[in-house]
C-alpha cells in the first residue's frame, strides 16, 4: 500500500518536475541572465556576506559563460535538471510519504485532499520562509548572512509544517461543532505564523535592480512554485481515482477481498 | 486491511514494510537530495544549481 502511494508521488513529482525543469529553461534562466545583466559589473557584491568570497573575482556567475560541474555541462543547463529534481522530491515526500500516512487526517475527499496537502507543501517549502525571505533576484545584497539566512529559511520551514499540521488537528478537533468554528480554528496557526514573520530579524535588501524588475522577478518565482503544487496536485488526485477505479474492478473481476495488496 | 483508517492505522499497516535498511536508505537518499538542492554552498555545486535556486525562491548568497 505504501509502495503504490511512493510511485504515485514519484509520477506526480515527474510531472511538475518536468514542468518546472522547462519552466527555469524557458523563463526563470534567461530573467536570472537579464538580472545579471542589469545588476552590471558590481561582482564584489558576493564577497560582501562573508561567505561569498569565491564568488568575487568571477563577476558574478558570469552570465552566459557560467559553467557548471567540471565546467562540462553549462550551469542553467544542471539548473534545469535540478528543477526537475526538486519536483521529484517535493513529490515524494508530499504526495509519497507525507500523503500515506496523513491521508486519513487530511480534512475533504478525493481531489480536495490532494489540494489541501498541496497548500500545506507550498505553506512548508515556500510560503513560510518567504514571509521573512521573499524570493529575490540574483545581485540582491541582504542584510543577514548567509548562513543566517539558510538557518532561518530551515526554521521557518518547520514552523510553516507545524502550523500546517496544527491547524488540521485544530480543524479535525472543531468540526463537530460547526465547519465555520473549524475554519477559524483552524486558521489560527497561520495568523500565528505570520505574526512570527514580524517578530524574527528584519533582512532589509539593497539592490541596484528597477523596483518594477523585482516585482517581475518574484511573480515568476511565486508563478513557478504555485504551477508546481497545482501540477502536484491535479497529476496525483487523477492518478488517486484512477488507481482506485483499476482497484475496484480487478476486485470484481478476480473476486479478492483485499485490492490494495493484489498490484 | 485491518487497520482502521486512521492516522495511526496508516503507520501500523506500513510498519511490515519498513524495514531498518529500506528507512536508512530512503532517508540518506531524501537527505541527500534535499540537501544539495536546498542548503549546500560548495562554490562548484552552488554555482551549477544557482538558476534553479532562485527560480525556486530559496534563499541564496
Amino acid at each position: 500500500m505504501l509502495e503504490s502511494y511512493l510511485v504515485r508521488g514519484l509520477k506526480a513529482g515527474l510531472v511538475a518536475g518536468v514542468a518546472l525543469g522547462l519552466f527555469v529553461a524557458v523563463l526563470a534562466n534567461p530573467m536570472i541572465a537579464a538580472a545579471e545583466g542589469l545588476a552590471g559589473d558590481h561582482g564584489g557584491h558576493h564577497a560582501s556576506d562573508g561567505s561569498g568570497g569565491h564568488h568575487a573575482g568571477e563577476g558574478g556567475h558570469g552570465g552566459q559563460e557560467a559553467s557548471g560541474v567540471l565546467g562540462v555541462v553549462s550551469a542553467p543547463l544542471i539548473s534545469v535538471v535540478g528543477g526537475v529534481f526538486w519536483g521529484l522530491l517535493l513529490g515524494v515526500l508530499t504526495f509519497g510519504l507525507a500523503f500515506y500516512f496523513l491521508e486519513p487526517a487530511i480534512p475533504g475527499t478525493g481531489a480536495t485532499k490532494s489540494a489541501i496537502a498541496a497548500a500545506g507543501g507550498f505553506v512548508t517549502v515556500s510560503g513560510a520562509p518567504w514571509l521573512v525571505l521573499p524570493p529575490q533576484p540574483p545581485g540582491v545584497e541582504q542584510a543577514l548572512s548567509t548562513d543566517a539566512r539558510l538557518a532561518l529559511y530551515a526554521g521557518l520551514m518547520l514552523a510553516g509544517l507545524s502550523a500546517c499540521l496544527l491547524a488540521g488537528y485544530v480543524y479535525t478537533g472543531l468540526r463537530d461543532g460547526g465547519r465555520g468554528r473549524a475554519l477559524v480554528g483552524a486558521a489560527v496557526p497561520f495568523c500565528t505564523l505570520v505574526g512570527l514573520a514580524f517578530v524574527l530579524p528584519a533582512n532589509p535588501a539593497t539592490q541596484s535592480l528597477p523596483v518594477a524588475f523585482v516585482a517581475a522577478f518574484r511573480a515568476q518565482v511565486v508563478f513557478g512554485q504555485a504551477m508546481v503544487w497545482t501540477l502536484l496536485a491535479g497529476t496525483h488526485a487523477w492518478l488517486a481515482a484512477g488507481d482506485e477505479t483499476d482497484e475496484k474492478q480487478f476486485a470484481t473481476d478476480v473476486g479478492v477481498d483485499d485490492p490494495v495488496t493484489a498490484d | 486491511m485491518a487497520t482502521a483508517n486512521t492516522v495511526h492505522g496508516r503507520i501500523e499497516s506500513a510498519r511490515p514494510a519498513l524495514t531498518t535498511p529500506r528507512v536508512a536508505l530512503g532517508l540518506t537518499l531524501i537527505a541527500i537530495l534535499g540537501f544539495t538542492l536546498l542548503f549546500v554552498q560548495e562554490p562548484l555545486v552552488h554555482d551549477s544549481l544557482h538558476n534553479a535556486r532562485h527560480a525556486a525562491g530559496i534563499t541564496c548568497h
